[in-house]
């Protein structure tokens, strides 16, 4: 598909309303949440959406949001170890498949186009919501299967407000988080640091070597026992820096100015079937990180507009070094540094026609410059020098016929460098037939698109310019139901999804020793999601409560046979879990709590074939952590203490093959929280 | 409070019956194969550590895989790269994990360890008390005593970082360099020094040795936006005593020739392009039909039974399932086939 004059003019066009209109919509999500809140809600219609508890994301200043999706979602995360590259599968898709977004700038590496996960501090973040399936389509294109949509704002309006949080751990780990926040009537500002190092040199026993004999004391051999080892290269220090500016006006609208700085350096821990000398390899990974945000919304009557502009510089390094000579002098044997430039700029508007109708509009803008270069002891310098723009167009209208209905049309149609995606529809439906806080039908249904990534079309050697974008289709249908008693309330959500992938990128080898993308796989993705709450209320100070999850995922291949020889049609796709679970129990007795966590991944297997050999399945995955906190509140301040004991009984486990995850290792943290006193 | 205990009671039970992973020691299984046979080395997925060793009792036509994690119970590990025998001990080169076991080739008992390298690709036998091995990311081919298993020594290659297959003709020991290069290094091996260097095309993949004296290399000629270059692939015949190139044969740019192997005669060449060719040593010219017809499949590595003259195709199939194995007579007709571990890509007779 080749880009012609036309199809500007007429993504030119789509976007012409928005500037004519600007002055006069209404903010339809105010109005629709006054009126009636047990209706369907406009703005949300027939979305499949999982919000994530602010509780959870400030629960521990240590976790990262790989560890609060693995035990708050149903996303399958994919974790190379303890504070290692750690990527989500959302409904059996790739790392890819799943779009995430900051405050609305993507945040998917156009190189890579995934988000390592481990590199976002849960501490950070303020709001998430997952959008499943078809509803990703309201955060991004490109998520066949689904969005994260992180948010983070300014303070509200009350004053000085500080914390410190003060984290110490097992394996030499430490988190600092300081943060300083300002509120008034016009402008506020939040400023956010966290540091956190981490020798990260756990003890393991490694059953992937040669037992090794055991001494009594006088040096007689009395057994043999796998060797204790330690995590090698798997140190890390992560520096975040966070400022936001927010004005108010009730002439100009709300101003935001929001930037994120992140500088990690983090070493690459090395295989637990490396039998180098400890000295003799080092990786590492560095990444810098600038993300600037400035958005401005408004409402003017019944018309809600939202801008929003920024520029995003990553400057990421992998080097990994031998000892060449054996004399301790360490050569890069690699030295990849890839730059990238991204210049973003959004614009949205909504208008609600009355209570029952709403028409919105999005335009997504993105400019990619990527310069990336791999440097080999043994050849010379190649790489790449590329950009792209992208552009996202949406159109959707919003119905209401009655209270208990709500029926939504999207339109969406991505541009993509010099080729664009068909119009592509998603519908929407919800339906309450006695209010949303009792049942709720929801079904959604979308086609969708991901372009390759430009790693995919230009790394050299290997990247293909012919590669065809993967083209998806989904659905979705679900309920939700809410019951309400003395003893507190339930929750309870269904969904059934079903999904079809076709041309789905792979990279395999070639004969002249490297990797090459190809469209080779054609993947239907079908399961059940369920999720499950109870808030209840034990005893007098005693309060209870639980949240399930469960899902279900058959992500199968299929696509043709590469060969007579091919037996991975219809089997599961590598490293994608049938079943995966989490419950996390939270007892609160005045200002203790304790919190239970299990996680659950059935077993995955590493090759296309499922097959039952040694290194081809990795065993079920079962997750125990323990925490328990209190609260002191004194004049000058309010302080919590919390002790976490992760990997509860101990386990001795991989996530992913020949990656070592520690046993039973401990938190200790307090945050105080100085009264500062409001402004008020 | 009777209620809160309930129910946290009720919780910790769930947990318990949950809560316990399958990781943990692996048991040691016997063989006994004192038989003719092949060994195969599965390659695995870079980082993946899930390298293989596959045994093929080439009488009995049975098929043992994983037989080295199955005897020693533990794993072979990341990029099985080749696997020789010498003075009846058989020696697996695992190129990311750094390391050569030394293994009985009867009960496929780990007798041996040689470590200390760095990303070790090949080994060869000089005599009882010296082999080189070559290294991805070392310019010095490192001296083992074969007998301690220590590190004797090493030999600088000067400018050329990277060195791959070893052959050796008279006291002369010759070395591709495949990547990024286009050398072929010649070392005394009495005195343990790089003594020449032979030009030949871009990225020499594969070198062996023929029964005339006659080196032959393939030159996977590089790819398109190399630094370093980029022509058609060629296979080259240089005489070893003089250390000339005799010929070339040049393949078509879309060609992707490798696997070169002779058979046990040494006076027939065999090599993978899509499809399986064969070739007299004597032959001025690249044959013009296949000898084995392309199955659509991704031929990945080439044995010739040195006594029977069978050859042995490994199909790696899509790289992430366990590979494929088909032999066939020494005229070209398919007798049966077999499976393996993920990625086969060597072979070594065990007669």
């Amino acid at each position: 598909m080749r880009f012609s004059g036309v199809r500007i003019w007429l993504l030119m066009l789509s976007m012409l309303p928005l500037a004519v209109s600007a002055q006069n919509l209404l903010d339809p999500v105010k109005i629709d949440s006054v009126v009636v809140t047990t209706s369907v809600r406009l703005q949300d219609i027939g979305v499949q959406k999982t919000h994530i508890d602010t509780r959870l994301l400030k629960e521990n200043v240590t976790l990262s949001m790989a560890d609060v999706l693995t035990n708050n979602s149903v996303i399958y995360i994919k974790s190379f170890g303890r504070s290692s590259l750690s990527t989500a599968s959302f409904r059996g898709t790739a790392p890819s498949h799943t779009q995430v977004t900051w405050n609305g700038m993507k945040l998917n590496s156009p190189m890579l186009g995934m988000v390592d996960f481990s590199l976002i501090p849960s501490y950070f973040i303020d709001n998430v919501d997952l959008y499943h399936g078809a509803s990703s389509t309201n955060v991004s294109s490109g998520g066949l299967g689904g969005a994260v949509a992180l948010v983070t704002s300014a303070a509200p309006v009350d004053g000085w407000g500080m914390k410190y949080v003060q984290g110490v751990g097992s394996f030499s780990t430490y988190d600092q988080f300081l943060t300083l926040s300002y509120g008034a009537e016009r402008w506020q500002s939040t400023t956010r640091v966290l540091y956190s190092s981490s020798q990260n040199d756990f003890e393991y026993r490694n059953y992937n070597k040669f037992k090794v004999p055991v001494l009594d004391g006088d040096g007689s051999v009395i057994g043999y026992e796998y060797p204790l080892e330690r995590n090698r290269d798997g140190d890390f220090k992560d520096l975040h820096l966070m400022q936001e500016f927010r004005y108010n006006s009730e002439r100009l609208g709300e101003f935001g100015v929001r930037a994120w700085l992140t500088d990690s350096r983090r070493g690459v821990p090395t295989l637990n079937v490396s039998y180098r000398d400890e000295n003799a390899t080092r990786s590492r990974q560095n990444e810098l990180t600038l993300r600037t945000v400035a958005s401005w919304n408004k409402l003017f009557g019944r018309l809600g507009l939202n801008a929003s502009a920024g520029y995003n510089y990553t400057d990421m390094t992998y080097v990994y070094s031998v000892d060449a000579g054996g004399e301790g002098n360490m050569v890069e044997a690699i030295h990849s540094q890839s730059y990238v430039n991204t210049f973003f700029a959004k614009m949205a508007a909504e208008y609600g026609w009355s209570n029952r109708l709403m028409f919105s509009m999005d335009v997504d803008f993105n400019q990619y410059l990527v310069d990336s270069h791999d440097k080999s002891l043994t050849g010379g310098v190649t790489g790449y020098r590329k950009g792209r723009p992208e552009l996202s167009t949406k159109a959707s209208i919003r119905w209401k016929p009655y209270d208990q209905l709500g029926l939504a049309v999207t339109l969406k149609e991505d541009l993509y460098g010099d080729k664009y995606s068909p119009l592509v529809p998603a519908l929407f439906a919800e339906y309450a037939p006695w209010g949303t806080d009792i049942i709720t039908f929801k079904g959604s249904a979308t086609r969708n698109y991901r372009y390759p990534t430009l790693n995919d079309m230009y790394y050299l050697p290997g990247g293909n310019p012919e590669l065809r974008p993967e083209r998806g289709y989904t659905y979705d249908l679900g309920l939700r139901a809410i019951h309400k008693a003395g003893f507190g309330s339930l929750k309870g959500e269904l969904t059934w999804f079903d999904s079809y992938i076709d041309d789905w990128i792979l990279w395999r080898p070639t004969f002249k020793g490297f990797y090459t993308p190809l469209n080779i796989n054609k993947v239907r993705s079908y399961g059940l999601e369920v999720k499950g709450s109870a808030e209840i209320y034990l005893a007098r100070d005693w309060d209870l409560s639980l949240d399930a999850l469960f899902t279900e995922t058959h992500s199968i291949n299929k696509g043709e046979p590469v060969s007579a020889a091919d037996n991975s049609v219809g089997r599961q796709l590598p490293y994608v879990p049938v079943y995966s679970a989490a419950v996390s129990a939270n007892l609160q007795y005045r200002s203790w709590r304790l919190t239970y966590k299990w996680n659950y991944y059935s077993e995955r297997f590493t090759t296309s074939t499922n097959d039952y050999s040694v290194s081809g399945t990795i065993s079920p995955y079962y997750m125990n952590d323990l925490s328990l906190s209190r609260q002191f509140n004194t004049s000058f301040a309010a302080i919590s203490l919390r002790f976490d004991v992760r990997n509860l009984f101990d386990e001795e486990y991989e996530s992913v093959l020949s990656h070592p995850m520690p046993g039973r290792n401990y938190g200790l943290t307090i945050e105080i929280t100085p009264r500062l006193g409001s402004r008020r | 409070m009777r209620r809160v205990s309930g129910i946290m009671g009720a919780v910790f039970a769930a947990i318990l019956v949950w809560g316990c992973m399958d990781y943990g020691p692996r048991y040691e299984e016997e063989f006994s194969m004192p038989g003719n046979g092949l060994f195969i080395t599965n390659e695995g997925n870079f980082m993946y550590g899930n390298a293989t060793l596959s045994y093929y009792d080439i009488e009995s036509g049975d098929v043992e895989n994983e037989v080295f994690v199955r005897t020693n119970a533990a794993k072979l590990g990341d990029v099985a790269q080749s696997v020789v025998i010498y003075d009846d001990k058989g020696y697996i080169v695992v190129n990311n994990s750094g390391v050569i076991f030394e293994i009985d080739i009867d009960t496929f008992k780990v007798t041996g360890m040689i470590t200390g390298l760095t990303s070790p690709r090949y080994i060869h036998f000089v005599n009882d008390t010296k082999a080189y091995v070559t290294d991805l990311n070392d310019a010095r081919i490192t001296i083992i005593n074969p007998q301690t298993r220590q590190i004797t020594g090493h030999i600088d290659m000067g400018d050329h970082p990277s060195t791959e297959q070893m052959v050796q003709y008279d006291k002369w020991l010759f070395v591709n360099c495949w990547s990024y290069d286009n050398k072929i290094l010649v070392v005394d091996t009495e005195r343990d020094e790089m003594v020449d260097e032979i030009e030949v095309g871009l990225q020499p993949i594969e070198l062996v040795l023929d029964a005339n004296g006659k080196l032959w290399t393939i030159t996977d000629g590089g790819y398109e936006g190399s630094p370093y270059g980029y022509e058609s692939p060629a296979l080259y015949r240089i005489d070893a005593a003089t250390r000339t190139v005799e010929h070339c044969f040049s393949f078509g740019t879309d060609d992707v020739p490798s696997a070169l192997e002779l058979n046990g005669a040494g006076d027939m060449l065999y090599f993978i392009n899509g499809a399986v060719w064969r070739m007299d040593v004597t032959d001025s010219e690249l044959p013009d039909e296949p000898f084995v017809e392309d199955r659509q499949t991704k031929y990945y590595g080439l044995g010739i039974d040195p006594v029977t003259g069978e050859i042995y195709v490994a199909d790696a199939v899509d790289y992430q399932q366990p590979g494929k194995i088909y032999r066939y007579s020494a005229e070209g007709e398919l007798q049966d086939s077999f499976t393996v571990g993920v990625s086969p890509g060597e072979f070594c007779f065990k007669y």
